[in-house]
């Protein structure tokens, strides 16, 4: 068993326990704590997978501004604690539709033909997806710039628009 | 040559002790200190100003706008990291095409200075 097996164990560990957790608590601080936790264990489980770049990226998009995003999101909405018992209706419906995401997830994980051969990037992460991005994928790169704006745009219109409301 | 992904034992080492330290911290204070508990004790501020009302209370609506702010220019960062490493290799055309890319989201953040969303009334 190697120190790697024993990383990767706990980190998965953590990252589903922080899912699960997120979903059981009922106070909305609470949630997001344990969705913090599960970024961070992805971030550690990227780093196992040699792409420190994106586990970086984890920590600090994820973790740091997604997580606080997503606090100030809930504490503009009511959040006292509240229970509302699903119907038996509902409860069938996410049911079903949890139930076939899983088996869509499971068949394309079983069809996929993964490339056995191990590549190792450790050294110079950074400047290969660099060059990448500015050679291979200069269209997706700028088109990524333009998603950024729509969504700033967008955001602000829709939080200027609550705000008159709230006035 | 040692494998380069051995140096996060050094990393996780690191990252044990600082989940150690305070745990540690806290539990040895638990042992000492004297336990005497009465009601003044346990609120916020022991000798100052009666807090009135939750913590947990809904926010003003600006506070959003900020964090989103946030967020786009922290990816907008991301893309600045592997750009400025690997700057050397890619030349002028890199440098043209960052600067399409920040001016789209300078044009982002004049927008939003102009509906005022960088005020605070």
């Amino acid at each position: 068993m190697s120190g790697e097996f024993i990383a990767f164990f706990i980190l998965s560990l953590f990252t589903i326990g922080g899912a699960v957790f997120m979903i059981s608590f009922t106070r909305v601080v609470h949630m997001v704590v344990s969705l913090a936790f599960t970024f961070l264990s992805i971030a550690g489980l990227y780093v196992l997978l040699e792409a420190e770049f994106v586990a970086v990226t984890q920590v600090i998009v994820y973790a740091g501004a997604v997580a606080i995003m997503m606090l100030f999101g809930i504490m503009l909405t009511p959040h006292r604690e509240q229970e509302e018992d699903a119907g038996r209706a509902q409860k069938v419906v996410a049911f079903i539709a949890v139930a076939a995401f899983f088996l869509i997830a499971f068949f394309i994980i079983q069809g996929t033909t993964w490339d056995p051969s191990v590549h190792h990037f450790t050294e110079d992460n950074t400047t290969m997806i660099g060059k990448t991005i500015f050679t291979q994928y200069v269209i997706p790169f700028e088109l990524v710039s333009v998603l950024l704006l729509v969504a700033l745009v967008g955001a602000i219109i829709l939080a200027k628009r609550e705000e008159n409301d709230s006035e | 040559m040692p494998l380069y992904t051995n140096n996060y034992v050094l990393v996780t080492i690191f990252l044990f002790l600082g989940i150690l330290l305070p745990v540690a911290a806290l539990t040895f204070g638990r042992f000492l200190r004297p336990n005497n508990l009465y009601p003044e004790k346990q609120t916020t501020y022991e000798s100052g100003v009666e807090p009135t009302g939750e913590s947990w209370i809904q926010f003003n609506v600006k506070y959003y706008i900020y964090a989103l702010l946030f967020v786009i220019f922290d990816v907008e960062t991301i893309f600045l990291y592997p750009w400025a490493v690997a700057y050397d290799k890619l030349g002028l055309f890199a440098l043209i095409e960052m600067l399409i890319f920040i001016v789209l989201l300078i044009i982002g953040l004049i927008y939003a200075w102009k509906k005022k969303v960088l005020e605070w009334k």
